[in-house]
């Protein structure tokens, strides 16, 4: 099981376009991924919902934690599209 | 009987054409359902989601047929251009909000759990949802609920179509060509391909400047009015509509001579148009060969694809509160990096200079993420307070990221730095010694700047004007800002109805003001230029010229249309018009001088 702290980069935050680059991209893996913010209870980042549930701003932190045979190329898929801002220009 | 209402226009163009009532309000009660037929009424869910699923799909699979292009083809030149992928990207959030368990199983787990119908278990989660987001506390985050809200009330159209086909509810696609669609709200989805489906112009009794439903209309040219509230209230099927997308105005039902007018101004525009998007390229030359500088006013950074398309010489105001705006208190104030990523951004998008200015908030303009007010009172009169420049000097942690940030980007491209509501000399000098300040914690950290960088100050306070020639050994250049000297010096409130008929531009005591900055200025060869609403209204562009501005700064929408009629101005025969606009005892003999110099 992996486990990871990143911080939201992106102007708007996890709102409904970057979120949804998230799931995408969190269900194109096999392993069970979850996504915290602050002391929340965890949600599954594979769920568009939780995830803009979260209501994570600019500068949020949230943690993923991922678990499963492709852990690992999920959480370098996930920690980049995520520091990266979601490929946003601002 | 004719009629009109009056929303915000958030896409211009004139549409003239029958209404069409999309999306008639679902009405939801609640009944029980037996343990019988406990399965069918899942059965029906599921297949209402599916439904939803495949309009979906359908209308973003249609996308990219439609605008194969990167860029759309857009009937509106000023239109910014968006790509087939950026208005897919609308719908992807919609389509995996369809696909998420919140909707697939929980409803389900209800209808089982309470017997109640499909429709029932929806709403239910839906009140749930709604919950969630109004505790948010960042405003941007809390608008997403429009977002589910919109997806929830596809799936229980779909409901209803599957109870009751036919007639009753439109099945969304078969709107008469030609038609201008009013709804209470519309989707990203519905909005694209409206062009396609022969719509001209839109409607919603909700939304705002900013939603996604208003940037779409934008970026494909289509007129639209949002905030129209209760509209469908007072507009029947079939009832005859103008819209006007630059006003917010809809005319209902015109009579033959307001039909005429608008289809007649309908066609101007449209020549217009087409005419202007020719003078990207040409100078801003004058008939009698004087050069004038055209610059664009911009809000953000995005601004600048609207603003390539318009051949414009630079940025003459570069408004910097974007950058305070939708933050949430955890956010905090954009640190010095974020200031300095925004005018970089813009400098490498633009050829000519930038001129930044300071921050301009207070007022009309309140921030998100906290500024504190040293007792927290709203003040009576939040334009004459603590504001711009004043809350600057006072919030120094607030106004030195900023000019650490514009004295950076200085040497990355030509930047001017431009102080809003300076009032006294005073001010000035205090901005220049905190210049000086920064300028030196910069060369101690090995930072480069432009030493030469131009700091300039708009002229909005009336005491700036009358007194001008006191501040020009403290500035490099001034920039009018004529919303507020106007405000200020008529005493009138920009924002109050009950006196929006004494807002003036031709009062004398304006003209005044704006002829002894630009004679002044000249006289000790200071550029002066005109960022406010005034130097883009085409009615006063001549008079401008004739009383000598020479630097134009104006929104990209109306930069061509601007640069059109400097091009066919003679500046010798509008010299002496103008000086007899300013011996003009009354405003009708202004007003009839003013007409006169548009028709020469």
């Amino acid at each position: 099981m992996l486990e990871q702290e990143f911080t939201i980069v992106n102007r708007l935050g996890l709102h409904a376009r970057a979120a949804a680059v998230l799931v995408r991209a969190a269900n194109g893996f096999a392993s069970q991924i979850r996504i915290q913010k602050n002391t929340q209870p965890a949600v599954d980042a594979k769920s568009i919902m939780s995830v803009m549930l979260l209501a994570a701003a600019k500068n949020a932190q949230v943690c993923l934690t991922i678990e499963g045979e492709d852990e690992q190329e999920a959480m370098q898929k996930l920690g980049t599209l995520i520091q990266s801002g979601f490929g946003e220009g601002e | 009987m004719s009629f009109t209402l009056q929303g915000m226009g958030v896409s211009r163009g004139i549409a003239i054409g029958p209404v069409y009532i999309l999306h008639h309000q679902v009405e939801i009660t609640e009944y029980r359902i037996e343990e019988k037929q406990l399965e069918s009424e899942i059965e029906r869910y599921r297949n209402a989601l599916k439904q939803a699923r495949e309009e979906l799909r359908e209308i973003r699979d249609q996308i990219p047929l439609i605008y194969p292009s990167r860029d759309i083809p857009s009937p509106n030149d000023t239109a910014i251009p968006t790509t087939a992928a950026e208005i897919a990207s609308f719908i992807d959030p919609h389509m995996l909000m369809l696909d998420d368990a919140m909707l697939t199983q929980i409803p389900v787990e209800i209808i089982k759990d309470t017997r109640c119908n499909a429709e029932w278990a929806l709403k239910q989660q839906q009140d749930r949802f709604t919950d969630l987001f109004e505790a948010m506390d960042n405003e941007y985050l809390k608008a997403r609920k429009h977002d589910i809200q919109q997806v929830i009330d596809r799936v229980q159209r779909c409901l209803q179509k599957a109870a009751q086909p036919e007639e009753k509810y439109d099945n969304t696609p078969d709107i008469p060509e030609g038609s201008i669609v009013l709804a209470h709200d519309l989707t990203p989805a519905d909005t694209a391909l409206m062009p396609h489906q022969g719509i001209k112009a839109f409607i919603t009794e909700h939304g705002g400047m900013n939603s996604h439903t208003a940037i779409i209309a934008r970026s494909l040219g289509i007129p639209a009015i949002v905030g129209l509230r209760c509209a469908r209230r007072y507009l029947r099927r079939g009832d005859t509509l103008v819209v006007d997308g630059l006003h917010g105005v809809v005319l209902g039902n015109p009579d033959v001579r307001s039909l005429r007018y608008f289809k007649n101004l309908q066609t101007e525009q449209k020549r217009k148009r087409s005419e202007l998007s020719r003078l990207r390229e040409a100078p801003a030359v004058t008939r009698d060969g004087k050069m004038i500088t055209l610059y664009a006013n911009i809000e953000f950074p995005t601004d600048m694809q609207a603003v390539k398309r318009t051949g414009a010489d630079g940025i003459g105001l570069y408004r910097t509160e974007f950058l305070h705006m939708n933050r949430s208190p955890e956010e905090g104030q954009p640190d010095e990096n974020e200031h300095y990523e925004a005018y970089v951004k813009v400098l490498r998008a633009v050829d000519g200079p930038v001129t930044i200015r300071t921050l301009d908030l207070g007022a009309d303009k309140q921030v998100d993420g906290g500024i504190a007010r040293s007792g927290g009172a709203v003040p009576a009169n939040p334009a004459l307070g603590l504001r711009a420049v004043r809350l600057c000097l006072r919030d120094l942690s607030l106004f030195k990221p900023q000019l650490r940030a514009i004295l950076r980007a200085s040497i990355v491209g030509p930047v001017r730095m431009m102080i809003p509501m300076v009032s006294s000399v005073h001010e000035m000098a205090q901005v220049h010694h905190l210049l000086c300040d920064v300028k030196r914690e910069l060369e101690a950290e090995n930072l480069a700047y432009d030493p030469e960088m131009p700091v300039g100050a708009m002229v909005e306070v009336p005491s700036m004007a009358i007194c001008s020639d006191l501040f020009i050994p403290h500035v490099d250049f001034f920039s009018i800002g004529t919303n507020d000297l106007i405000q200020y010096t008529l005493a009138i409130d920009r924002v109050d109805d009950e006196v929006g008929y004494l807002y003036d531009p031709l009062h004398p005591a304006v003209l005044r003001l704006l002829n002894q900055v630009i004679v002044q200025s000249h006289q000790a060869d200071k550029p002066v230029s005109m960022c406010g609403e005034m130097a883009g209204d085409p009615r006063y562009v001549r008079l401008l010229l004739g009383l000598g501005l020479r630097y134009f700064s104006v929104n990209p929408e109306t930069l061509l249309e601007v640069k059109h009629i400097i091009r066919h101005s003679d500046l010798n025969k509008l010299r002496p018009l103008a000086k007899q606009v300013l011996n003009s005892q009354d405003s009708h003999q202004i007003e009839d001088l003013v007409a006169q110099m548009n028709v020469l």
